[in-house]
């Protein structure tokens, strides 16, 4: 790895609506190093005048997909960069980035020996809130891409059935018979015939979604605050050791540093 | 007092968040790096401290003990770190 952290500029390949507030980015970038699944790239945004609004944004993509990423942005009504993204940017755009970043909210399919991070064999419990599940799907991808087969489950948390990201990927990504189950729960409304969880995370779906992984699975939470100190308090109460539990708080509600 | 400190946690973040702001100051990934906290003596990731981001600084509190391990403030002229808080700090060597 570079020592350095280098602006480069990015150029905008595509944009893809995922839900309503919700769109991935695709773009291209000069200087690509592959990434770790879970780490995020900065973006720097410069007005005429010269001020700067700078944010993280989770990478959504697999780290074997090279010469590109995706970044799925939530819009946050007030978040001055996130509005630029969603309602300004079109492809053909170029936009500064810097990144890979962060060795910390990682899981990586290859077994490569590192100081507390998991080992690919070990049972993985991912549990996301709204779009907290980016930096998952990039882990879900990642794990597919290099057909890791550990027991994992995705437990993802949403409002309404309309505000699911992803949902026709992860569908498909069950369906491989690879050991992974993905777990919805909506917890503001509910299609008709909904046979999901229809509630906030609470300890018995906790309880239920470690189980066949062991009782004791390595665990990353990405969401809004609120969720994550819930679910990760009430994992250590079931018995999750604290060491095994790796936490992305987005803050109130928004993306990490407000949007 | 209550109430700040609730404002203050509910904008809180991991320490992987600041993870740019590390590498731009050590010039290496620092968030799956252990340190110590001087305080209690909790060892973990720099990368699970807790980040209070809103401030005209970023402190990075002990996981344990919340006690301050890292200060770091920012001027346009240079970036000021106050690492008390912390027994060590490990940087790892580029590999080859």
């Amino acid at each position: 790895m570079k020592g350095t952290l280098d602006w480069q500029i990015a150029t905008v390949k595509a944009i893809r609506p995922e839900t309503a507030q919700v769109k991935s980015f695709t773009l291209t970038l000069p200087e690509w190093t592959p990434h770790r699944a879970g780490q995020h790239y900065d973006i720097r945004l410069t007005a005429e005048d010269g001020y700067q609004a700078q944010r993280s944004y989770s990478i959504a993509s697999e780290p074997e997909r090279a010469g590109e990423i995706d970044l799925t942005v939530e819009r946050i009504p007030d978040g001055e960069a996130s509005t630029y993204l969603h309602d300004v940017l079109i492809p053909g755009d170029r936009i500064e980035v810097r990144g890979p970043i962060g060795g910390y909210f990682v899981w990586e399919a290859t077994a490569r020996k590192r100081l507390f991070l998991p080992s690919r064999e070990d049972p993985v419990l991912l549990i996301g809130g709204g779009s907290g599940v980016v930096p998952l799907m990039s882990m879900l991808r990642h794990r597919a891409a290099a057909g890791a087969k550990n027991p994992a489950c995705l437990l993802y948390s949403s409002r309404n059935f309309e505000d699911v990201i992803y949902y026709d990927e992860l569908e498909k990504l069950r369906a491989k018979g690879d050991g992974l189950q993905v777990v919805h729960t909506l917890t503001r409304s509910q299609p008709q015939g909904w046979k999901g969880y229809a509630r906030r995370i609470d300890r018995d779906m906790l309880s239920e979604v470690t189980r066949p992984l062991g009782g004791s699975p390595q665990v990353f939470i990405c969401g809004p605050t609120l969720l994550v100190e819930a679910a990760a308090d009430t994992l250590v109460k079931i018995g999750v050791k604290p060491a095994q539990i790796r936490t992305e708080r987005f803050g109130p509600s928004g993306t990490t540093a407000g949007g | 007092m209550e109430e700040t400190r609730d404002i203050n946690r509910e904008l809180m973040l991991d320490a992987n968040a600041t993870a740019g702001l590390l590498r731009e100051i050590f010039g290496v990934e620092m968030t799956a790096e252990p340190t110590e906290c001087a305080t209690c003596g909790n060892e973990a990731e720099i990368g699970s401290l807790l980040a209070f981001v809103q401030g005209p600084g970023i402190t990075l509190r002990c996981s344990a003990c919340e006690n301050v391990v890292l200060r770091i403030t920012q001027t346009p002229e240079a970036i000021y770190l106050d690492a008390r808080g912390a027994v060590y700090l490990r940087l790892a060597r580029p590999a080859g």
